[in-house]
């Protein structure tokens, strides 16, 4: 008021008389704001004041005769000037110039004070955004970020109650994930979509805003955090095709008893993109780690089932082989298992499970350990497999599940190889002379056929002989044209490194197979399993 | 992969086109299973138009041949072209099946 005190100074100054400004808010009594330094101006009534609207009046006081005007405007304010001579008409004359610079002047006031309060509201809004666009460069669950979120907004509406829910699409419900509840008041449960009363459901079906006064539209699903007016307002996620509605922030109970303005409603409703944001990214966020989490979890179970394989060095010093499995979906259903058998006998087990993951390599689990105790407790490898599938049968049953195995035992001091061959397709003994010998199937897969198996014999030649078995992932490998490698090229490469370590072939066949694939990535696993006499 | 059915007497002749895969097993599965419903007991697996089938597709023809010997029934096979052929005596499945190389014979053979 410094800037009207010295215009009341100065007009004190050219008239030679007080000069005193009142301004009354609504319901109080006028207040002075401004006064001459030497001022002896009293405050009129009330009622002096209501005369004065339109015109200059005057009374007679014991400091002498004062004139006071209402000052229009926005403001409602009055100038009292005196003591004036009894002929006022020359004082009058000088108010009715003062009157308009002092109108300008608080108008101009009030513009400032508006502006101020626009300023310190949008203030609040960038505050709110700001504290959105922390949430969204944290990482932060889906709950914190919706707390954090509503905790922010009711703050800056000055809401004591609310609550935000997410859409759960499958069940049609609208899901609390946070809430300011009413004291004493239970945890807020979902709600319906469909629900006809709740504002909350409402907004979310059609997208728009709702302001409601106390009494309108109330509902019990909202009764935990509703007390009075609401203002509920979509949450949107905005995507370049459009926006997709993720939920609904309902706030309630606003301080001091009074209602939601268009402001908050506007503001609110400003900032919900913003929320949708967050919460769209608290959710990528968690996807994204269960994601990881599986993942790992995956390269866990991978890591598991490699340890599973024994390393190929366990049948020296009878016999020299190398192995590898690769799996397609980290871990698989290939798998081979290796045993010395005593007397210079060993052991080569190749299975391929009729499918991959984690039901495959269960099944896969327990032939590894099973076949590791029943080979060395049978003599004849299709007792040894009779005796898996007894062990495996209830499991593939009930699973529906089955696999091929080719089981073989070389016996290099007999000289002899004796099989059995579940259907397996691709088990060879390859010779000096590079010819491939198949291994014929002598039953179909296990879980397929008839439970009694059988064996086949043929010589083995410890000096020449190479034994090779792999799984139909490797032939079967796909190129980006979906052209299948093909076994013949498979046995191509084992004939042309026949005379290799078998460290080597297995190599050379995985080379093989990489080339054919490119980038493609493998749709089986694949196993590869070389052994000789040493 | 699509599967066209027809009757040839008291034969359900169930074609297939395409490959039969772990993806759509089951929709031959349900087709055999609903014609056996029907009263079905026999029934012709047609693979004239069948390029592959993976292990999961040999799981449902032995499960569905099983289902139909439990039934009083049979399901027998035709047309398998050399790849399936030969993948069906390698693994030792053509001692689980009744394979024919043409749909004639196949209709003769029930």
């Amino acid at each position: 008021m410094s800037e009207l005190a010295r215009v009341l100074d100065a007009f004190s100054e050219a008239y030679g008389c007080g000069a005193v400004l009142w301004m009354q808010a609504a319901g109080s009594d006028p207040l002075e704001v401004a006064a001459t330094s030497g001022g002896d101006v009293t405050a009129p009534s009330r009622t002096e004041l209501a005369e004065a609207e339109q015109e200059i009046r005057s009374r007679e006081t014991a400091l002498g005769r004062q004139l006071f005007a209402r000052i229009p405007g926005r403001t409602r304010a009055w100038l009292g000037v005196g003591p004036v001579a009894d002929d006022d008409a020359h004082a009058r004359r000088w108010m009715r110039v003062l009157v308009p610079v002092l109108s300008q002047m608080l108008q101009s006031q009030w513009e400032a004070r508006r502006a101020t309060d626009e300023l310190a509201e949008r203030y609040e809004e960038i505050n709110l955004l700001y504290s959105i666009s922390e949430i969204l460069g944290r990482t932060v669950t889906l709950e914190e970020a919706a707390r954090t979120i509503l905790m922010e907004v009711a703050e800056t509406v000055g809401a004591e109650y609310g609550a935000l829910l997410v859409n759960d699409a499958v069940s049609g419900l609208l899901r609390p994930v946070t809430a300011l509840r009413v004291k004493g008041a239970p945890a807020p449960l979902p709600i319906p979509i469909d629900e006809p009363v709740s504002v909350t459901a409402r907004v979310f079906r059609t997208r728009r805003a709702l302001l409601v006064n106390a009494g309108v539209l109330e509902s019990e699903c909202e009764a935990t955090f509703r007390q009075g007016a609401m203002l509920s307002v979509p949450i949107v996620w905005t995507t370049p095709d459009g926006g997709i509605p993720l939920g609904v922030v309902s706030l309630s109970g606003r301080r001091g008893g009074l209602g939601f303005t268009a402001g908050d409603e506007k503001l609110v409703a400003a900032v919900g993109s913003q929320i949708g944001t967050a919460i769209q990214n608290a959710r990528l966020v968690r996807a994204s780690i269960d994601q990881e989490r599986l993942a790992s979890e995956m390269r866990l179970a991978h890591d598991l089932q490699m340890r599973l394989l024994p390393p190929a060095s366990v049948v020296t010093p009878e016999a020299m082989c190398a192995a590898r499995v690769e799996a397609a979906d980290g871990v698989g259903g290939d798998f081979y298992n290796l045993f010395r058998l005593g007397n210079g006998r060993t052991g080569i087990l190749v299975g391929d499970v009729s499918s991959h993951g984690y039901r495959a390599a269960l099944i896969m689990a327990l032939v590894m350990s099973a076949s590791a105790i029943h080979a060395q407790t049978t003599a004849d490898p299709a007792e040894t497999v009779q005796a898996l599938l007894a062990t495996l049968e209830e499991e593939l049953r009930e699973t529906e599940m089955f696999l091929s195995l080719c089981y073989a035992v070389v016996d290099r001091e007999a000289g002899t190889l004796r099989w059995t061959n579940s259907g397996h397709p691709h088990a060879f003994v390859i010779g000096a002379d590079g010819i491939a010998v198949r291994l014929e199937a002598t039953d179909p897969p296990l879980g397929l056929g008839p439970e009694a198996l059988h064996a086949a014999s043929r010589p083995w030649s410890p000096a020449d002989d190479l034994l090779v078995i792999f799984t139909d992932g490797v032939s079967d490998a796909r190129d980006s044209r979906g052209t299948a490698l093909g076994e013949r090229r498979v046995l191509d490469v084992l004939r042309a490194r026949r005379k290799e370590v078998p460290s080597r072939i297995v190599d050379g066949v995985f080379a093989l197979v990489e080339g054919h694939m490119g980038r493609n990535r493998p749709h089986d696993d694949q196993a590869v399993v070389v052994l000789r006499s040493s | 992969m699509s599967l066209q059915v027809s009757k040839h007497g008291d034969v359900v002749v169930i074609e297939v086109d395409g490959q039969l895969i772990v993806g759509n097993r089951q929709e031959l599965k349900q087709r055999v299973l609903d014609e056996a419903e029907a009263g079905a007991r026999k029934v012709l697996v047609d693979f004239a138009n069948a390029g592959y089938i993976d292990s999961s597709g040999l799981g449902v023809l032995v499960s569905l041949a099983k289902r139909m010997r439990e039934l009083g029934g049979d399901l027998r096979l035709a047309n398998l072209n050399d790849d399936l052929q030969t993948l069906f005596e390698l693994t030792k499945l053509d001692s689980l099946f009744q394979i024919a190389d043409t749909r004639e014979r196949a209709l003769e053979s029930f």
